[in-house]
C-alpha cells in the first residue's frame, strides 16, 4: 500500500473529494487522513453508512476511542440536515480550541437518484457555510466504481481538491459559488396527475388540512402526516411572509414517494436557509428548518423566477 | 397547580366530564357550573334565544342572572322577552340589571383586577343570599371598541375564566357583536372554553380546568402572539404550571416557540412548566429546535 502525504494543516475550510475503487481503496484513502487527525490531537469526526462505519473501526484496531462515528444514512438522510451536524460539530471541537477533521459520504452508493441530485447540492453549499469561518478539514468519499459518473463529475465541481489513495490535487473542475447555479435549476416535472391548488392570506389552516387529508389517503403513517401537515403550515406561512402573500401546492405521488411541493413568487437570499439550527430565541426562520428535520427528503429551488419546496415521503 | 386534567377525545363538540364544558358550538348547552361562553352575534332573534338558554339554565339551577349592557337589558326588557316575568325577578332580587358604564367604569379605569374584585363580590353576595350562584350576560362589545379598554379585554377574559373555573360560583355568557374586528374577537374569544363564532374563530381556546390550563384547537405562526399574550397574563401561582394540550389539534414551531417562551418568563419566577399529553411531535420539536435551552420543562402524560 502507498502512503501519500495526505495535506497540509488545514488554514482555512479544506474541502475535498476522495474518489476510491473499492474496500482497500476506501481505507487505504481515508484511514492515513483519520490517523494523522488523531496523531495531531485533532478531533475526528466520521459519518458513513454502518458498514462504512464497521470498516473503518476494525481498521483503526482499537485506536478509535477518540474517533465520533455517526450513521451517514441516518443524519444525512434528508442531506439538507447535514450542514448542521457539521456546524455543531465546528462550534463543540473548534470552539472549545481543538483541531477538527471530517469524514463524510453523503453520496453513498443506494441512494435514490432524488437523493443523489440534493447530495450535490449540499456539497456544494458547504462551501458556502464554511469557507469563511474558521480552519478545518473535510474528506468526502466517492464511491467511483458503483456512483453514476455524472455523480462523480458534480462532486469535482463541489470539492476544491480531488484526491485519490495515491494523490492529492486541485480540482479543476471546481465552482465556486457554484450553489447559486444549482439553486436555480428546476426540478424534473411530475410525470403524473396532480392535484394542486393556490393560497392565500388566510388559506393556511385549509392548506394544512388538504395536504393531510391528502397524505392519509396516500396510506402514509400518522407520523407522517403529522409532519407533512406541519410542512404545509410552516411553508404556506412562508408563502404569505415572505413569497409574495401568495402560493400554489401541488401534491402527487411517483414511484415510491409521496410528493408535496409549494411554490411561490419569492427569492430566498439566504441559500443556507433551513440548513443551520436557528437561535432559540429567534421567533422566526424556524420552519424550513423543522420541514428539513422532519421530512424524508426536501428539494428547495430559489432564483429570480421564484421559490419551489419539493417534499418527498418514501412510501 | 396540581389536580387531574381527564383526557378526552380530540374534536369541537362541547364535552362534558371530569372537565368544563368547552368546545364551538351552535347553540348554548345546558347549564352546568362554570359555565364560561363566548357568543358572537349577528342574528338579534338567535342572540335572544341564546340569552333566553342561558339565563333559564340559571333559574333552574336556583342561580341570581345579572345582565350587563344595554343590549342585553334591551333584550330582556323588550316585548317577548326571553325571560318571563322580569318585573317580579328584579323585585325579589333573582335578576340585576346595569349598563356597561355602571358595571364597568363604575370601577374606574377598566383594569382586569378591578373587575375581578366587583364580579366576586357580587357572586359571593349571591351565595350569600341563598343562591347557587351568580350568572352574568353581559354585552361587552362597547369595551372591545374602545381603543383604551380593548387592550385589557383579552387578559381580563382569561383573569374572568379562572375566577369561573375556580371561584365562589359564577357562570357567565359575554356577547360580542359579529361586526367587531376580526383580531378583536379572536382576541376575546379564545380566552373561553365555550365560543359560538363563525368558522375559525378562534383557532384556539385558552382556559382553565381543575387547577391547570387547557390549550384546545390550533396554533400557527398567525395565532402565537395571541397565544403568547394571553399566556405571560396567565393568572399563576405556586411553583408548578401545568399546560394541558390534550384538546390541541395542531401547532407549528411559532407556537412551540410561544411556549417555550412562557415557559422561560415562569422559570424567572421560580415556576416549572408541565406539559401533560403533548403529541409526539410537539415534544420532537421541542427537542429539533432545542427549546429546552430556553428553560426546561416537564413533559407528562401519555402523547396525544
Amino acid at each position: 500500500m502507498t502512503v501519500v502525504d495526505p495535506g497540509p494543516a488545514a488554514a482555512a475550510f479544506d474541502h475535498e473529494v476522495l474518489f476510491y475503487r473499492g474496500t482497500d481503496d476506501f481505507l487505504a484513502g481515508v484511514l492515513p487522513f483519520v490517523r494523522e487527525g488523531l496523531e495531531r490531537g485533532e478531533a475526528v469526526v466520521v459519518a458513513e453508512s454502518r458498514d462504512r462505519l464497521d470498516l473503518i473501526r476494525g481498521a483503526l484496531d482499537g485506536d478509535d476511542a477518540s474517533v465520533e462515528f455517526l450513521d451517514m444514512a441516518e443524519i444525512g438522510a434528508n442531506p439538507s440536515r447535514i450542514i448542521a451536524v457539521w456546524a455543531a460539530a465546528v462550534e463543540l471541537h473548534i470552539g472549545a480550541g481543538r483541531g477538527l477533521r471530517g469524514v463524510g459520504e453523503p453520496a453513498f452508493h443506494g441512494r435514490r437518484e432524488a437523493e443523489l441530485v440534493e447530495c450535490q447540492l449540499h456539497e456544494l453549499l458547504l462551501n458556502e457555510a464554511f469557507d469563511d469561518g474558521p480552519a478545518w478539514r473535510l474528506m468526502c468519499p466517492y464511491d467511483e466504481q458503483l456512483l453514476p459518473r455524472a455523480v462523480c463529475r458534480g462532486a469535482l465541481r463541489a470539492h476544491p481538491v480531488r484526491s485519490t489513495s495515491l494523490q492529492r490535487l486541485p480540482s479543476a473542475g471546481y465552482t465556486p459559488a457554484g450553489h447559486v447555479t444549482a439553486l436555480a435549476e428546476r426540478l424534473p416535472r411530475p410525470r403524473k396527475a396532480v392535484l394542486s391548488g393556490g393560497y392565500g392570506p388566510g388559506d393556511v389552516p385549509a392548506t394544512r388540512r388538504t395536504v393531510a387529508h391528502w397524505a392519509r389517503s396516500c396510506g402514509l403513517t400518522e407520523d407522517q402526516v403529522e409532519a407533512l401537515e406541519l410542512a404545509a403550515s410552516e411553508l404556506a406561512t412562508n408563502s404569505l411572509r415572505h413569497g409574495g402573500g401568495e402560493g400554489t401546492v401541488a401534491m402527487w405521488t411517483e414511484a415510491g414517494a409521496a410528493v408535496v411541493e409549494f411554490s411561490d413568487a419569492g427569492h430566498l437570499q439566504n441559500p443556507l436557509v433551513g440548513r443551520l439550527q436557528p437561535p432559540v430565541e429567534q421567533e422566526g426562520g424556524r420552519g424550513l428548518f423543522l420541514v428539513n428535520q422532519l421530512c424524508d427528503l426536501v428539494q428547495l429551488r430559489t432564483s429570480a423566477q421564484g421559490t419551489t419546496v419539493r417534499v418527498l415521503t418514501w412510501l | 397547580m396540581t389536580s387531574a386534567c381527564p383526557l378526552l377525545p380530540k374534536g369541537t363538540a362541547a364535552y362534558r366530564g371530569g372537565v368544563r364544558a368547552h368546545g364551538l358550538v351552535s347553540a348554548v348547552p345546558t347549564a352546568e357550573p362554570a359555565d364560561h361562553i363566548c357568543w358572537v352575534y349577528a342574528d338579534d332573534a338567535h342572540f335572544d334565544a341564546a340569552v333566553r338558554q342561558f339565563l333559564a339554565g340559571g333559574l333552574a339551577r336556583g342561580e341570581r342572572l345579572l345582565c350587563v349592557g344595554e343590549r342585553v337589558i334591551d333584550s330582556v326588557r323588550a316585548e317577548g322577552s326571553p325571560v318571563d316575568g322580569v318585573e317580579s325577578l328584579i323585585a325579589d332580587g333573582r335578576l340585576e340589571m346595569l349598563t356597561v358604564a355602571e358595571a364597568y367604569a363604575a370601577t374606574g379605569r377598566f383594569a382586569p383586577e378591578t373587575q375581578r374584585a366587583f364580579y366576586d363580590a357580587a357572586t359571593r353576595r349571591a351565595v350569600d343570599d341563598g343562591y347557587r350562584g351568580l350568572r352574568v350576560v353581559a354585552d361587552v362589545t362597547p369595551l372591545a371598541e374602545d381603543d383604551a379598554s380593548r387592550s385589557h379585554l383579552a387578559t381580563w377574559e382569561h383573569v374572568a375564566d379562572e375566577f369561573v373555573a375556580h371561584g365562589p360560583g359564577m357562570s357567565a355568557l359575554c356577547a360580542y357583536r359579529g361586526d367587531l374586528p376580526a383580531d378583536a374577537l379572536a382576541d376575546a374569544a379564545s380566552a373561553h372554553p365555550l365560543v359560538h363564532a363563525a368558522p375559525g374563530v378562534p383557532a384556539f381556546r385558552l382556559f382553565f380546568d381543575q387547577g391547570c390550563l387547557i390549550l384546545a384547537g390550533s396554533v400557527d405562526s398567525f395565532d402565537a402572539d395571541r397565544l403568547q399574550r394571553l399566556l405571560s397574563a396567565s393568572p399563576v401561582e405556586g411553583s408548578l404550571a401545568t399546560l394541558d394540550l390534550t384538546f390541541l389539534t395542531f401547532i407549528d414551531g411559532a407556537g412551540c416557540g410561544a411556549l417555550a417562551r412562557w415557559a422561560r418568563d415562569l422559570g424567572a419566577r421560580s415556576i416549572t412548566l408541565e406539559l401533560r399529553g403533548a403529541p409526539h411531535l410537539v415534544r420532537r420539536m421541542w427537542s429539533i429546535l432545542s427549546l429546552d435551552t430556553l428553560a426546561p420543562v416537564t413533559f407528562s402524560g401519555v402523547p396525544a
